[in-house]
């Protein structure tokens, strides 16, 4: 069911905070449980996943041609295929950051890093074959 | 009797196409505004943050300047230029470069 390696790595955060835990020598409060499982995070972002694994969130308002967003306007989701990889960068560093504020995209964004925003404007930048 | 309502219909039609942008008059403004940086037909950007606009699709343009605009954008560039352009010119930037067929942008992903 669940991944080997996000097994793993969840395995590794687990040990580490209760190692943590035990090297204060007093039982960790729940919050800072939950902030053990956030650190948790981007150790499995930053696994070097290959980018079909992650533009899986895309494809669906950015690889139908003509699509429309519904929520909370109305209009055609933007043609990203082609664009510059570098512009696709600031656009998802700008989502993350709050500076463009769509609801969808923002929570896209939030959970890329710089590599994997990298990654996927290289993808989405390629030119037309 | 029918004929006046076609005739009505008619310049309805015409009208809202009108409203939806000018490209021709959109063409004169991008090359006093736009084209510096996005180049004259939006398929040019001068820098690798610059977004090409040829074929993009004319409501997102127009939201995305309206936004500048209104500053629910916040880029200090975009926002110098789109404030200075109405509503109007904003709907003939976007008729100007929505309709440009030579472009970089396409379907294949």
């Amino acid at each position: 069911m669940a991944h080997p390696v996000f097994t793993a790595l969840l395995a590794a955060a687990f040990a580490l905070g209760s190692s943590a835990a035990l090297a204060q020598g007093k039982p960790k409060p729940a919050a800072d449980k939950t902030a053990a499982v956030q650190e948790s995070r981007p150790a499995i972002t930053n696994e070097a996943l290959p980018v079909e694994n992650f533009h899986a969130q895309c494809i669906g308002c950015h690889g139908i041609p003509g699509y429309k967003t519904a929520f909370p306007e109305v209009y055609h989701v933007p043609k990203i295929a082609g664009q510059q990889p570098g512009y696709i960068v600031a656009a998802l560093k700008a989502y993350k950051s709050g500076e463009r504020s769509h609801p969808s995209m923002r929570g896209i964004a939030a959970s890329l890093n710089e590599e994997q925003m990298k990654a996927l404007a290289e993808y989405y930048g390629a030119p037309a074959k | 009797m029918s004929r006046v309502f076609f005739i009505i219909i008619g310049a309805l039609l015409a009208s809202s196409v009108q409203a939806g942008g000018n490209a021709d008059k959109g063409k004169q403004k991008a090359a006093q505004v736009c084209a510096a940086c996005h180049g004259p037909d939006g398929n040019k950007p001068s820098a690798p943050d610059q977004p090409v606009l040829a074929g993009q699709y004319y409501d997102y343009l127009v939201r995305a300047l309206g936004d500048y605009k209104n500053g629910r954008r916040n880029n200090a560039i975009m926002k110098g230029f789109a404030g200075q352009l109405s509503k109007q010119d904003i709907e003939d930037l976007a008729a100007w470069f929505s309709s440009q067929t030579i472009t970089a942008l396409h379907d294949q992903r």
